[in-house]
């Protein structure tokens, strides 16, 4: 048991890479305004939660690596896109989190400004290896619809990351510790 | 350079964004040139998959409830559409059936096997979808083991919405028809003008993310409602499958040719069962 309390944490992002396609896939017609839409961005903010709720544990920004590596190749069949941002997006969480106030607010702020960079981020990369040719207005349509969707997501996977990130850190057997 | 060398963290900077460029160089090239993917890549994505059809199941549950009820308050309207259908179905039944043995009695006439028109298919359910705004792929249940290849035709509520570009042992990507990947293979389709010819081009999409058809000799002579479908020109895809109806036709920016837009037959929006193409003719 107390190596499935390890990976606990690898599990829920699993399952939270699954849930993102599947609610793309259903909420599809809800993401969009007019012909802009939304991104789907459940796995990006769980690790980016992750890193904000459990800033010491450096094993995290592997576990993010390997998250990335997984949801490129599934979702995309390109690496680099999730990889490069869930690593980059779990170590300046954990960065910040030594000085952010440990409130809900606080912590919703580095998340809108996150998913914001994550959807730049994509359409930046999608746009270098010619899949996507959306203008800049397109982006910043898409940013300002993905703002209200980011807090829908935040509010339901807060206290859910909150939880599992303290209480499994990943690799960590907490049991250990306690006499 | 002796400072730069010198300095750790610049130089462990750069080192990682020509990792991340050669890692990206790499796999956008990879999923362009393989028909196949690489085996360990097949079997994650199948895994992946997997837990996505368990997942799948209670979510479908609930919004198969949800558009049950959206259902039953259109039922009335849908009542009355289908009967003025079903009037014309006995009729068109009747008609295809004597054609169809027509075609079949000129073809052993003229000893033909496998024309352009020749497919079979292969139904899968959509059970994932990109997360992000600029990619249009979705994930469907069905792989190489059900002979799902590269580059298939893929069709949902009537028409065609995009075509395979990897196929796994269990699970296939599709584009859809909407990309504006450049490097996505195009349909070739035609459409029937008014004087009686058959007027070719290729789908694109416009800027503003609706389907064009494009390279176009005499476009003109297309009326708004005209039917296009693929011509079986391209080597993928089989001939006769319906693209869309034309709605406006107009020059392109450089007056060269014209551009027509066309209004999508296929569910592109919310596809949830679809049907894969499978060329019959030697490609």
């Amino acid at each position: 048991m107390s190596i499935l309390r390890k990976w606990v944490l690898a599990i829920g992002l699993l399952i939270a890479l699954i849930l993102d396609g599947v609610a793309s896939l259903y909420l599809h017609q809800f993401l969009d305004y007019g012909s802009f839409n939304a991104a789907s961005v459940i796995l990006p903010i769980s690790v980016m939660l992750i890193g904000l709720f459990d800033d010491t544990n450096e094993n995290e920004i592997w576990l993010a690596i390997g998250t990335g590596i997984i949801a490129d190749i599934y979702f995309y069949g390109i690496i680099g896109i999730y990889t490069v941002f869930l690593a980059f997006a779990c170590w300046i969480c954990q960065r910040i989190a030594r000085f952010l106030p440990e409130v809900f607010w606080a912590r919703l702020i580095v998340i809108l400004l996150g998913t914001t960079l994550f959807v730049g981020y994509g359409w930046f990369i999608f746009k270098a290896v010619g899949i996507s040719t959306a203008s800049i207005h397109a982006l910043l349509m898409c940013m300002l619809t993905n703002l209200g969707w980011s807090i829908v997501f935040f509010i339901l996977l807060y206290w859910i990351w909150g939880n599992l990130a303290q209480d499994y850190p990943f690799l960590i057997d907490l049991n250990a510790y306690r006499v | 350079m002796k400072k730069f060398l010198q300095n750790k963290k610049l130089l462990s900077a750069f080192i990682i964004v020509i990792v991340i460029l050669i890692v990206l160089g790499g796999s956008v090239s990879l999923r362009k040139k393989r028909n196949a993917p690489l085996l360990i890549q097949s079997l994650g994505n199948d895994i992946v998959a997997l837990g996505t059809r368990i997942i799948d199941v209670p979510v479908g549950w609930i919004s198969g409830g949800l558009n049950s009820a959206h259902d039953i308050l259109n039922t009335q309207d849908e009542n009355n559409h289908l009967k003025r259908e079903v009037t014309d179905l006995g009729q068109t039944k009747a008609r295809n059936s004597t054609l169809e043995k027509e075609n079949r009695q000129l073809k052993a006439a003229l000893n033909l096997k496998d024309t352009l028109s020749g497919y079979t298919l292969v139904n899968a359910s959509v059970i994932s979808r990109a997360p992000d705004t600029w990619s249009d792929i979705l994930t469907i249940n069905k792989g190489s083991s059900a002979g799902i290849k590269k580059n298939m035709a893929v069709m949902c509520g009537g028409g065609v919405i995009g075509r395979i570009v990897e196929a796994n042992a269990a699970s296939s990507k599709v584009e859809l028809i909407t990309t504006t990947d450049e490097s996505a293979n195009r349909f070739s389709v035609q459409a029937d003008a008014t004087n009686g010819k058959s007027v070719h081009g290729i789908i694109t999409v416009t800027n503003n993310n609706s389907l064009a058809f494009t390279q176009v000799v005499d476009g003109s002579k297309l009326k708004a409602g005209t039917r296009v479908y693929t011509s079986g020109m391209g080597g993928n895809s089989p001939k006769g499958l319906l693209i869309g109806t034309v709605t406006t036709t107009t020059r392109n920016s450089f007056g060269l040719s014209d551009q027509i837009k066309i209004k999508p037959a296929g569910d592109i929006s919310d596809p949830s069962i679809v049907t894969v193409i499978e060329r019959q003719v030697a490609n």
